[in-house]
This record gives C-alpha cells, structure tokens and sequence, in this order.
C-alpha cells in the first residue's frame, strides 16, 4: 500500500511557487472558512469509514447477532476465526484465484502496451478496444457470460468445438474448478486493459535518448526490452501488479454472479464468505473478525509485495 | 486572462501534458518521451498489424456478440448457435426490459437516480473540500487531508458489517439515499484529491484581483474560477457516476426492497429466478442496457476518464 500512497502524495505535491496556501491571519482566506468548506466531507468520512471502522473493531469482540443483545467474548471471535472450514477453504480458494491471475493479467497487459505504446497507424482505436471491457466492469460483463456458459446455447462451448479443444456440452458453472477457469479467463480478458493503461503511460514516460544510446550500441529489440524499458518502469509494474492482487483478494462479484460460490462452497471467495457469515448466517461480531482479518492480510500482502518489487539500486 | 490560464484546466497540475498524450484514442499533443518507430521494417509493420488485428478481436468480439444476443428471441438464445438463425434481430427483449411491470425498468430508474445523485454530491463536496485545502490554512488541514486520503485505502468490502448496523441505525438501510450517501463517501477522497490539484493548478492572483473588484467568494467560485475547474469536476463526477452505477456488493447488503433495487441487483434477482422464468433474452438485454452509460461515457468522456487513471484513481 505503501507504493500507492507515495505515489499519490507525489502526483499531489504542490507546484512550487505557485498556489500556495495563504498565511493564518489571511483577510480572503480566514481559516475558518476553509475549515467550514472541508467539514461536510470530512464529516461524511468519518461516518461512512472512520466509525464503521473502529465499530468493526468493538463488534469483533463480541457475539452481535442481527437482532436481539449481544454480549462481549473477548478473543472468542479471532480464536475461532481459522476453526471454520469454510472461512479457511475461502481464503486457499482466494489465494489460489489470486495466484492463478496475476501473472497473466501482467504478461497480458504488457504485451497490450507494447502493441499500442507507438504512435502507429489504428494504436489509438486497439487502445480504446482494449480498455473497453475494463471499462464495462465486472459485474455486467459476468451476467453476459451467464448465457455464453449454458452446455447447450453458450458460447464458450461453442468456440471449443469449433477449436476442436471439446466436443461435449460442459456445465461450466456447476462444476467448482470449471468454473474457476472460466472465471480467470474472464477476469484476465476484463481487467489486463487497465494494466496496459497503467505501463504504456510509463512507457511513454522513458526518455528517447536512452533508446537512441541502445541502438548506436545495437542492442536488439529484447534486450532493450529486458535492460531498459523493463528497468525503468519497474515503479509502474509494481503498482499495477498491487492493484491486480488487492482486486483479487477482494473479488465478489463475478463468483457471486456466476456460481452463488458454489457448488457447495467450492468457489467461496473471502469477501463472499464474510458477506454470507454476516447476512445469511447473521453472525455479525463473526463476520466482523474475519473482515478484520482481511484487512491485515491485504495490508500485509502489500508490504511483500512492495518489498518483493522494490526497487533496485 | 483566462487564454493564459486554459492550459492549466487540467485536473491536476501534475498531469502533464506527457500524461495527456497517453489518451487512449485521444486527441495526440506535443509528445517528448514517445516510444516512436519511424523506421519500422516491414516485418515488424506485418508483426504489428496481425497482432493488432488478432487482440483487437478477442477483446471487441465477445462484447459485440452479446450485444448481438440482446436482440435475438428467447428460443434461439436458448439453443445452440446457428448461423441460420443467429442474425434474427429483434427489439422484444428490449420491449420487455421497458415494459410497465419490468422490474429491470425499476432497477434501471434506481441507478440512474443514484449514480446522478452520488456523481453530482460528490463533485459538489469534493469543489468544496478541495478549495479548502488548497487555498485555506487552518489548524491541522494537512493531518485532515492525510486522513481523507488514508480512507481510500482502506476497502469498503472490509467494513461492510459494521457499515451495515450503523446505516440499519440511521435508517438509511433500503433507502436510495443512504446508497448515495455511502457511494458519496467511497467516492469522496479521489475526488477531493483532484478537485485539491485543480485548486492549486490556479494562479492565486485570479482569485484576489476577483476579490479586489468585490465578488463574492461564491461568485468568485461559480463564475470566474468555474472553467478552470471543471475539468476536475468532471472526472471525479465521471468516477463516481462510473462507480456506482456497477456497484454489485453494497447494493446487495443494503437494499432488500424490490422496488428499490438497483440495475445490477435486479439482474441478478432476474439470473436466480426471484421474479418467476428466468429470461435469458431479459438478462443480457440488461446487461446491454447497463453497459450503454459506461461505453458512451468513456468514449465521450476519454480524456477525463484518463486524468483520473494517471492521478491514482484505482484501488483494488
């Protein structure tokens, strides 16, 4: 998380010289109006997100059903939290959806940038197509693979015979790993435009002059590639790949969409798995500790990350 | 004066003008850093052009073939594709999407009522909150801002319960409002972030000598400073409008009122079978509908949309 806020706080610098707030004791700028014009925001932040976080802090500490008094357990809620196979079985079943995205996405969107970075003829109209169903979203293009799923009408059957990959009328939706690789297919087609976004802009960003050193040098294309383009947007690879990992980790809709996270509770993502505990069981202070517990994995999974991409001297 | 200052329109006084060129489709400018191939072979002219063409279908196909779907009947969606009858269009799903008693009609009303309702709040809020951190000094606006900007990290996924009891409390849980009001919020930080950038992009003598000649600070705002801040307005306008109009998890949790669905709960309700048959032709006519705002704003609206993206706009 770190890499993101340093990014933000950098692309939010001030410009030197100019804009600079004015003094205290300004005559058109007295502090109390610019503390009245920022209240309403802030006021809607500490009570859609600062109280609902420290409330999650106190519920997890009790047995908060839906209805009805609750009392406090203590630890009780965090103790069992990793005794419930179904919140374990969701975090492997997270993890591995995680693992199975991320480098495709990546290698994806990288080779989208690389086909669309150069001004060439048509770059600008495949930058838009590709960033069409990133734009889409998630949640929609799920319900379309909805029909494209069916054994029988579905697409996706359809292209495999043609393929020649599968003759057969699959149910790809009631059958847990099937389902995970539609899903992955899915999710890299779906979101790899924003990583290509996110690198053509860094791409872009690298001098010229070093790409004219290399070729006096007559580095080939791959080593240019591999020595210096890959080197100097490292910054933007490592941003990319955290967005991606902390958008899987949190994934929902497109299994809820798609497989209720069935059969059973075979494709139960986390968050799935809170929401069911919170709003199907009605176990809140439960629900609340596992919540709890998926903030500090993604906080913790960002710090690897940001150290594992760090970058090198 | 405002010719000299247009150029600083840019949500964002760090989005440079190398930024910009990055639009996808958009418009090109003056370009310092690119990564040009005057001298393209013709094998790698060839190389570009297959794999251009090849990606430009994988990803525009699917999306062209269901949009397809939406105007075949329900029996050839429901059999294997042939090509016989596969361009039988009609406007029946549709018909049925907007008849009278359509409880995708409802859900679309809904969202349209709550992503305007969020989009404009949130640009309204953000212009406040931005002006008063970029031209206001007061005790402990930098450890406010870093606040406002700490929220965005954190997922509204992870809250969701906590969120859900306080709002059940309020009651503003199966109430349109209280979705604005929670989309608002998710919304917020981004958008007090650019709208803060777009402040700062200002010369502050525009500001004073508008003072001088006695505007009020209102008028100052609306009228003189309006044009060099839409820009920002507008893209935390499009992000928030963008952003609930798909949003799936938090609509789910705290609406439970049919009539108070939005678009994609509705759907999802028409996939299980909650309203009766589940219609196939219905679903991806939906879906299509759902889909129209989001293509036609993007297109539309490129070169905001981008801004965004380069200013650190996405989590998760």
């Amino acid at each position: 998380m770190s890499t993101i806020s340093a990014r933000r706080s950098s692309v939010g610098r001030r410009p030197i010289g100019r804009g600079r707030a004015p003094s205290r004791n300004s005559l058109t700028h007295p502090p109390r109006t610019g503390a009245l014009l920022v209240t309403p925001a802030i006021a809607f932040v500490a009570v859609f997100v600062l109280a609902p976080l420290l409330f999650a802090l106190y519920i997890s500490f009790t047995n908060w059903p839906l209805i009805g008094p609750y009392r406090f357990i203590g630890l009780q809620n965090y103790a069992t939290l990793f005794q419930d196979p179904t919140f374990v079985h969701a975090i492997g079943y997270t993890l591995l959806y995680t693992a199975i995205v991320t480098v495709p996405i990546l290698v994806l969107g990288y080779f989208l940038a690389v086909l669309v970075r150069a001004r060439r003829r048509g770059s600008t109209v495949l930058r838009t197509v590709f960033f069409l169903p990133y734009v889409v979203g998630l949640t929609t293009l799920s319900f379309m693979l909805v029909l494209e799923a069916q054994p029988t009408s579905g697409a996706v059957n359809m292209v495999l015979r043609w393929l020649h990959v599968t003759d057969g009328t699959t149910a790809w939706l009631v059958n847990g790993p099937l389902a995970t690789v539609l899903i992955c297919v899915l999710v890299v087609w779906a979101v790899s435009g924003l990583t290509m976004v996110l690198l053509m802009s860094a791409m872009q960003g690298v001098p010229d002059e070093v790409y004219e050193s290399a070729q006096l040098e007559g580095a080939s294309w791959w080593q240019t590639e591999r020595m210096i383009t890959f080197p100097m947007i490292r910054p933007t690879v490592a941003l990319s790949v955290i967005i991606s990992v902390i958008g899987s980790l949190l994934a929902f809709n497109q299994f809820y969409i798609l497989t209720q996270g069935g059969p059973g509770t075979e494709t139960t993502t986390i968050v799935n798995a809170i929401y069911n505990r919170g709003f199907v069981n009605l176990q809140l202070g439960a629900a609340t500790a596992e919540s709890i517990a998926l903030v500090v994995v993604i906080a913790a999974v960002t710090l690897f990350q940001f150290w594992a991409l760090r970058e090198k001297d | 004066m405002s010719t000299t200052t247009t150029r600083a329109a840019a949500p964002g006084p760090d989005l440079s003008t190398r930024t910009l060129t990055t639009t996808p489709g958009g418009r090109r400018r003056h370009h310092q850093g690119s990564v040009q191939h005057p001298r393209d072979t013709a094998v790698k002219r060839t190389l570009y052009a297959i794999a251009g063409i090849g990606s430009a279908l994988v990803f525009g196909v699917p999306l062209i073939w269901s949009i397809l779907r939406a105007f075949q009947s329900e029996a050839v969606i429901t059999s294997a594709p042939d090509p016989a009858t596969f361009f039988r269009l009609g406007w029946e799903n549709f018909a049925a999407v907007f008849g009278s008693s359509s409880h995708l009609l409802t859900g679309l009303l809904n969202s349209v009522i709550v992503s305007v309702c969020t989009a404009v709040l949130t640009a309204v809020l953000a212009t406040m909150a931005g002006y008063g951190f970029a031209r206001f000094r007061f005790r402990g606006s930098g450890l406010v801002f870093g606040l406002v900007l700490l929220t965005m990290m954190v997922p509204f996924q992870a809250i969701l319960t906590p969120l859900y009891l306080e709002m059940n409390a309020m009651g503003l849980t199966n109430s349109l409002l209280g979705l604005v009001l929670f989309y608002t919020t998710v919304n917020l930080p981004f958008g007090v972030f650019v709208m803060r950038n777009a402040f700062e992009s200002i010369p502050p003598d525009l500001e004073d000598s508008a003072f001088v000649d006695g505007a009020s600070r209102f008028r100052v705002v609306v009228s003189v400073l309006r044009p060099l801040l839409l820009p920002g307005a507008a893209t935390a306008a499009l992000y928030a409008f963008l952003a609930s109009w798909t949003e799936f998890l938090g609509a789910l949790t705290f609406l439970t009122k049919d009539s108070l669905y939005t678009l994609p709960v509705a759907l999802l309700n028409l996939q299980t079978g909650a309203y009766g048959q589940v219609s196939y032709g219905n679903l991806v006519a939906g879906s299509v509908v759902a889909m129209i705002p989001c293509i036609a704003l993007y297109v539309g609206l490129q070169r905001f949309y981008v801004a965004g993206l380069s200013s650190g706009a996405l989590k998760g």
